[in-house]
Parts: C-alpha cells; sequence; structure tokens
C-alpha cells in the first residue's frame, strides 16, 4: 500500500510540477521587474522564432549582403546580435520592440541578425559571448536588468559594439551606448491627451517610485501635460513607497479605485506590476472605456496586459524599435554615440478607442509629439 | 522485508516480494533511466527534425559546446552545482519515505540566507566561507523542518505543506531582498555583493562548489548505506510500522530526514550566492529545485547516481543557448526533453499500479500514506 501510493504521490507531483516550476518561475522573474520596465506578459510559445531578415532584403538594397555568421569578422559582412531579458523575441514588449528593430537594421545594410533568448538570467555574459566568439559587429541587449552584464562584456570586447536597450549608462564607455528615452516627453503627451478628454476635469496617476528618475520623469510629464492642454484640470500623481515599487499590484488596484472614486475619469498606470494592477481594476470599472479610461507606459499595453483592453486609451511609448535600428545603423556607418542616447518616445495607437478619440483631439495631440520630438515644445520637468 | 539490504531501497522500484514480480519488474535498475532518457532524446530529436533542423547536428552542437572548451566545462559544473544538491535533497527525503517537492523553497531560503551571512561579516575567508555555508544550509533546514514535524505530529501531507512552502518562500525571499536586506541606493531587488571573504574560489578550471557537492553525494552514498543513521531512514522509508516495531523513531526519524533534505537544498542555494551570483536577486535561482525531482527520480534515489543525473541536466541547460545561437531551436527544447525523461521515469510505477490490483489486494500492510 505505502509504496503504491507514495508512487501515486510520484505521479500526480510529477504531473503538476511543469505548472508548479513555470509560474515561480514567472513569479521570481516579475519580483524583479525594475524602473520603468514593465512586466513582460505571458509569452507566446508557439509562435516560430524567424530569423532571416537578411535573405528578405532586396538584393539590391546593400551592396554586401551578409546571409550568414559564418564570417562576421570580414569588413564587408555586417551582424548583428541580440540577446534577450528573460523572454521571448515575441514578448510583444521590450524585446519584440528591439528585436523588430535589429531586424530593420539588418534588412536596410544587408546585414545579418540573430537573437539568443536568455532562459536564466546567470547566462547574460554567456550568452552575449556566443555573439562576441563570432566576431559580430553589434551586440543588443534587451534590458534594465542586463545593464551590469553588458558593461562587463563591453569593456572586455573593446571593438565589438553593444547596444544597452533601457540601460542608463552612468560613466561613458565608448562601444556601449545605452539606449534611453526622455520619460517625460511620454508623459507630456498622454497628459496632454487626457486634459483634452476629460469631461469631470479630473485626472489620476498610479506611479511607482518617484525615487525612480524614470517614474518621476513620466509622472511630471504627464502633470505638465495635463495642465498645457487644460488648465483647469486636477491632477492627483500618487507614488509607491520605494520598496517593491513596481511588483505591487493590489497597492495600485485600490489607490486607482481611491481616484476613480473621487471623480477622476482618466488615470495613468505607470509602474511595472503595480501600474498594471491599476489599470487593470480601472478596465473592471463601471463606464469603463465609455467615460472612464486608462493609460499605460512603456510599450503598446493593449498587448502587454490584455486585461486592461477595456478602458486603455493609449500608452505612454518608447519608441524602443525605432531607437535600437538607429543606433545600429550609427555603428555601421562607424558613428556609434557611446554613453546614452536619447531615444523617441510617443503614443500608442488607440485601438478600442479609435472611435471614441475625436480626430481634433488626435491632431493636436499629434502636433505635440512632433512639437516634442523636434524640440519646439518643452516639457519643462526638470528633476531634483 | 528488504530491510535487511537498505541499499536497494529505491521507490518501489525493486519489489520486495517475488511472488508480486512480473514483466516490468526484471528490468535491471540502470537501464530504466537509460533507455528514459534515449527515449526522450529521441522524441526531442522529432521535435527538432519537426523545426527544421537535423536532430543529430542539434545534439553534437549542444553536446559539444557544453563539453568541448574549458568554458563550456566550467558552466556545466556551475549549473550541475545546484542541481547535485537539490537532487541529494529529494533522494533523502524519497529514502525517508517522504517526497519533499520543497527543495526550491528551501533552496531560495538558503541562498538568502547564505547572502546575508556573505555580507554582514567581515572576518577571515577561512570562517567566513564555512559559517555562510552553514548558515544557508541552517535557513534551508529550518524551512524544511515546519513541513517535517507537521508531517511527523499532525500527519500533514509533506507534499503539501512543501509545496505550500515553496510559495511562501518565494514571498519571503522577495519581501527581503525588497525590504530589510535590500542593497541600498538601486532600484532592484537584490542584497548586496557578498564580501571577498565569503566568494567561493575555484580549483583551476573547477569550481570549489562543484567538488563540494560532489563530497556531499559520495558522503551521502556512504551515510544511506553504511551508517545507522541512513539505516532508520530506509526503514522508516519502506515501513514506517516495521520501523516503530523494531524501536526506531519514527516521528524523530522523519523530522530528522526532512531538516537533512532541507539542509542539503539550503546548501545548494548558499553554493549558487557564494559561488556563481554573489548576490542574492530573486530571479536568480528559478528552477532549480524543481529540477532537483528530475534528478532524484533519474537517480533512481540512488545519491552517487545524482552526481551523473544532475551532470546530464546541467550539459543539457548550459548547451540550450549555444542550441538556438547555431540552429534557432528554441531553448525550451531542453525542457521538453527533461519532461518526457521525468514521465518515463514515472511511467512504470503507473504501469504498476494498473497491473498489480490483483496482488495489492494480498497485501495488509498499511501504512499512514493511505489512512
Amino acid at each position: 500500500m505505502h509504496r503504491k501510493l507514495l508512487a501515486a504521490g510520484v505521479i500526480a507531483a510529477a504531473l503538476v510540477l511543469a505548472s508548479c516550476s513555470s509560474s515561480t518561475d514567472e513569479a521570481a522573474t516579475d519580483s524583479t521587474a525594475a524602473a520603468s520596465e514593465a512586466a513582460p506578459a505571458e509569452s507566446t510559445e508557439a509562435a516560430p522564432a524567424e530569423e532571416a531578415p537578411a535573405e528578405e532584403a532586396p538584393a539590391d538594397a546593400a551592396p554586401a549582403l551578409t546571409t550568414d555568421d559564418s564570417n562576421c569578422a570580414a569588413p564587408e559582412n555586417f551582424c548583428i546580435g541580440l540577446v534577450t531579458d528573460t523572454g521571448k523575441v515575441d514578448d510583444k514588449s521590450f524585446n519584440q520592440s528591439a528585436w523588430e528593430g535589429a531586424q530593420e537594421a539588418a534588412n536596410v545594410t544587408g546585414g545579418f541578425a540573430k537573437f539568443i533568448e536568455t532562459t536564466d538570467p546567470k547566462d547574460y555574459l554567456n550568452n552575449i559571448a556566443q555573439f562576441t566568439s563570432k566576431a559580430y559587429d553589434v551586440i543588443v541587449t534587451v534590458g534594465f536588468l542586463m545593464g551590469e552584464a553588458s558593461i562587463e562584456a563591453a569593456k572586455a570586447n573593446p571593438t565589438t559594439n553593444f547596444v544597452g536597450v533601457d540601460q542608463f549608462q552612468g560613466e561613458a564607455i565608448p562601444n556601449l551606448t545605452g539606449l534611453v528615452f526622455p520619460e517625460d516627453k511620454a508623459g507630456y503627451a498622454a497628459g496632454y491627451l487626457a486634459g483634452l478628454m476629460t469631461k469631470t476635469n479630473k485626472l489620476g496617476a498610479v506611479l511607482g517610485t518617484d525615487t525612480v528618475p524614470p517614474v518621476k520623469l513620466f509622472g511630471e510629464g504627464y502633470k505638465a501635460g495635463v495642465l498645457a492642454a487644460n488648465p483647469e484640470a486636477d491632477v492627483t500623481i500618487v507614488y509607491h513607497e520605494p520598496n517593491n515599487a513596481f511588483n505591487d499590484p493590489e497597492w495600485g488596484a485600490a489607490e486607482a479605485k481611491k481616484q476613480l472614486s473621487q471623480g477622476a475619469d482618466i488615470i495613468f498606470g505607470a509602474g511595472g506590476n503595480t501600474g498594471n494592477g491599476a489599470l487593470i481594476e480601472i478596465a473592471k470599472a463601471p463606464g469603463a472605456g465609455e467615460t472612464i479610461f486608462c493609460i499605460g507606459v512603456d510599450t503598446d499595453q493593449f498587448f502587454t496586459v490584455p486585461q486592461a483592453q477595456k478602458c486603455l486609451l493609449t500608452s505612454a511609448e518608447k519608441k524602443l524599435k525605432q531607437g535600437t535600428a538607429d543606433l545600429i545603423l550609427a555603428a555601421k556607418d562607424g558613428a556609434f554615440p557611446g554613453g546614452n542616447f536619447l531615444g523617441n518616445t510617443g503614443l500608442a495607437p488607440y485601438h478600442n478607442t479609435e472611435a471614441v478619440v475625436p480626430d481634433d483631439v488626435k491632431s493636436q495631440v499629434d502636433a505635440v509629439i512632433a512639437g516634442l520630438a523636434d524640440g519646439s515644445i518643452e516639457t519643462g520637468v526638470t528633476l531634483g | 522485508m528488504t530491510t535487511t539490504d537498505p541499499a536497494r531501497t529505491d521507490l518501489g522500484f525493486t519489489d520486495p516480494d517475488p511472488r508480486r514480480s512480473g514483466p516490468l519488474d526484471r528490468i535491471p535498475g540502470i537501464l530504466l533511466p537509460i533507455v528514459s532518457v534515449l527515449l526522450a532524446f529521441a522524441i526531442g530529436g522529432i521535435l527538432i527534425w519537426l523545426q527544421g533542423v537535423n536532430p543529430f547536428y542539434a545534439y553534437w552542437v549542444l553536446f559539444s559546446n557544453a563539453l568541448g572548451s574549458s568554458e563550456g566545462l566550467i558552466r556545466v559544473m556551475e549549473k550541475s552545482t545546484p542541481l547535485i544538491l537539490t537532487g541529494l535533497a529529494v533522494t533523502v527525503g524519497l529514502r525517508a519515505g517522504l517526497f519533499n517537492i520543497g527543495a526550491q523553497g528551501q533552496l531560495l531560503v538558503g541562498a538568502v540566507g547564505a547572502a546575508w551571512a556573505g555580507y554582514a561579516f567581515t572576518v577571515p575567508a577561512i570562517i567566513h566561507l564555512p559559517v555562510a555555508i552553514i548558515f544557508g544550509m541552517l535557513c534551508g533546514a529550518a524551512w524544511a523542518s515546519i513541513a517535517g514535524v507537521l508531517r511527523a505530529y499532525r500527519s500533514v501531507s509533506e507534499v503539501i505543506t512543501t509545496i505550500m512552502l515553496n510559495s511562501i518562500a518565494i514571498a519571503l525571499v522577495d519581501y527581503l531582498a525588497s525590504r530589510p536586506l535590500k542593497e541600498p541606493d538601486q532600484p532592484l531587488s537584490r542584497t548586496p555583493a557578498i564580501a571577498e571573504s565569503a566568494a567561493l574560489p575555484s580549483f583551476g578550471i573547477i569550481p570549489s562548489g562543484f567538488v563540494l557537492a560532489v563530497i556531499v553525494a559520495l558522503f551521502f552514498g556512504w551515510f544511506l548505506v553504511r551508517t545507522t543513521s541512513g539505516f532508520r531512514f530506509n526503514t522508516v522509508g519502506l515501513n514506517p510500522n516495521a520501523a516503530r516495531y523494531a524501536g526506531i523513531s519514527v516521528k524523530g526519524t522523519i523530522v530528522l530526514a526532512m531538516a537533512v533534505s532541507g539542509a542539503l537544498a539550503g546548501m545548494g542555494g548558499a553554493i549558487e550566492t557564494l559561488g556563481v551570483t554573489g548576490r542574492f536577486e530573486p530571479a536568480f535561482n528559478a528552477g532549480l529545485g524543481f529540477d532537483g525531482i528530475t534528478i532524484a527520480l533519474l537517480a533512481r534515489a540512488n545519491p552517487i547516481a545524482a552526481i551523473p543525473a544532475a551532470l546530464l541536466v546541467g550539459t543539457l541547460r548550459a548547451g540550450a543557448a549555444t542550441l538556438q545561437f547555431e540552429t534557432g531551436i528554441e531553448p525550451e527544447v531542453v525542457d521538453v526533453i527533461l519532461a518526457i525523461t521525468l514521465l518515463l521515469v514515472a511511467a512504470p510505477i503507473v504501469a504498476r499500479l494498473l497491473f498489480r490490483r490483483r496482488a495489492m489486494k494480498q497485501t495488509t500492510v498499511t501504512s499512514r500514506w493511505g489512512s
């Protein structure tokens, strides 16, 4: 009896293990979702990992067409490697945007692009080394969490250019460029839209901690944008306390509820899972998508937080794809900047609210985004 | 009863009663895991082939990268080290009739404990290193003892409690890494870096953590077969009623076995912190405890066999990134191969359950498991 029941236990446990282990992996990963990086949504496993953009490029697009990485060291060949943060290249978030940027750059230059998906954060350096051992020209490392690995790899491989997506560089290394974003501009554009769209003249924001600069820039930019569009409006911004700032969805939901009950009709949620908690809560409110809206952050959260689709007006977006492609092209042209490179920001598509947002509001917001990009509009936000 | 030959105790794979033997029982002990692994590789090979890659080439890439260079070997050893220890943790539990699914939680608690001990003191390495490892082991032991005490004195199934304690451990270490033990002045949830004096050195290319893990595995190979305590573990695992009748304290043995199991998992976490990651960061230890279950079952609860089993899993994990780099196959194929292996190793037990109904009716021995 004993041993058979033990055996039964073994089987039962073996069956539940798969789900156990994947869910704990996820929990452990999420807990470090930090700074301005939204926690990646569940990745779709089934999508095939295509990686032959170079072959799709028209042969006349570039003089030298690199079709594989057998001889990246040759000057006429251009090889682009990308290492994901723990996640897949089709995560609809940072990894995917950066990979699309790398593919675009490969198409433009006639180069070759390949990726490695990190499964264990301890492997960051080793995965980068796969590319350096084959003399890749540019290596893109995605995400804040890879910052230290990128610095170490860049110092060890001075002839390889590294693009660190969302990695602010405290100390400039010539062959490592941190792709960072003026969050205040993205927040400003979102705030401007919110200021034009509000009916109650009350707006809210539920954010991660103001001790992390990108979050504060989002928040202050949002406030400035609202007031620029609608000086009458009343903006309430709450920041989480510094500890556990990005992984407290319950707090985010509670604060969103509070702001809704105080009459806010558009709420900006930014700060990993904390902000996502706010978005999901707002999507449950009566009138969500009609009179009550939420605004996401970083990437198009219509895809990363599908539970918030009902209320999602737009997302204050970092244009990762474009920034990644621009930096790779700069490396190709021998004009790799090093230090930090400011990417563009903007707003994600309206999706479900396309019909709700009036055309004149859309054009005003577009004008503001263009103004922010060319510098004719300043957010007036400074930290400190 | 087989209590006279405790070394052969292996989860019921070896049937003590010859009258109940069927065709499946004549499979020699070592054949089942080897056949399971080969079959899993064959099925994995079909999946690789379906993705348009020659499976032989893919496996060659996987193994040649992991085993063909000193960097690869170092990584295989680094990856295998915590797996040997979590495999042993599950093994020791199984020998005492306990299914410890909580190795992951115990490893996390051990890793964070060692991280704290690693940065909080300034003492010479000769003291600091052992203190940090032992502190990590004690944390893991304490964590597992919760389940052990509940099992021994309240008959609460350790399968349930260890799974629940895993979740609590994840929340606990997240809390510790983001609040009391957090490295100040930076946004990540992680502890400060450990002191130089607590870092595990390498002997040439061989990480000392790996050496330690192998020594511990060999020790348990001896301990479970040649010592009185080991004999108690095996006896309680085989038949708690007989053990009680023979004068063995079943409750005490269960608590001790669970504590030892937790200490081993905690040691795995401590070595990760002190030898590989250099600090505690919650995401850095995912999945190690669950691989331990695969390893223990693959090794058929034999402590020494846990070494090759862990090396196999470690090699697959170390080679996964190169596999994707060279062939474009997603690294998760390794998880698929391991999952199939686990299913195949466990399948004969299912077969027995199905084919032995009649034999079971003759059995009069009941146990706490059944009640």
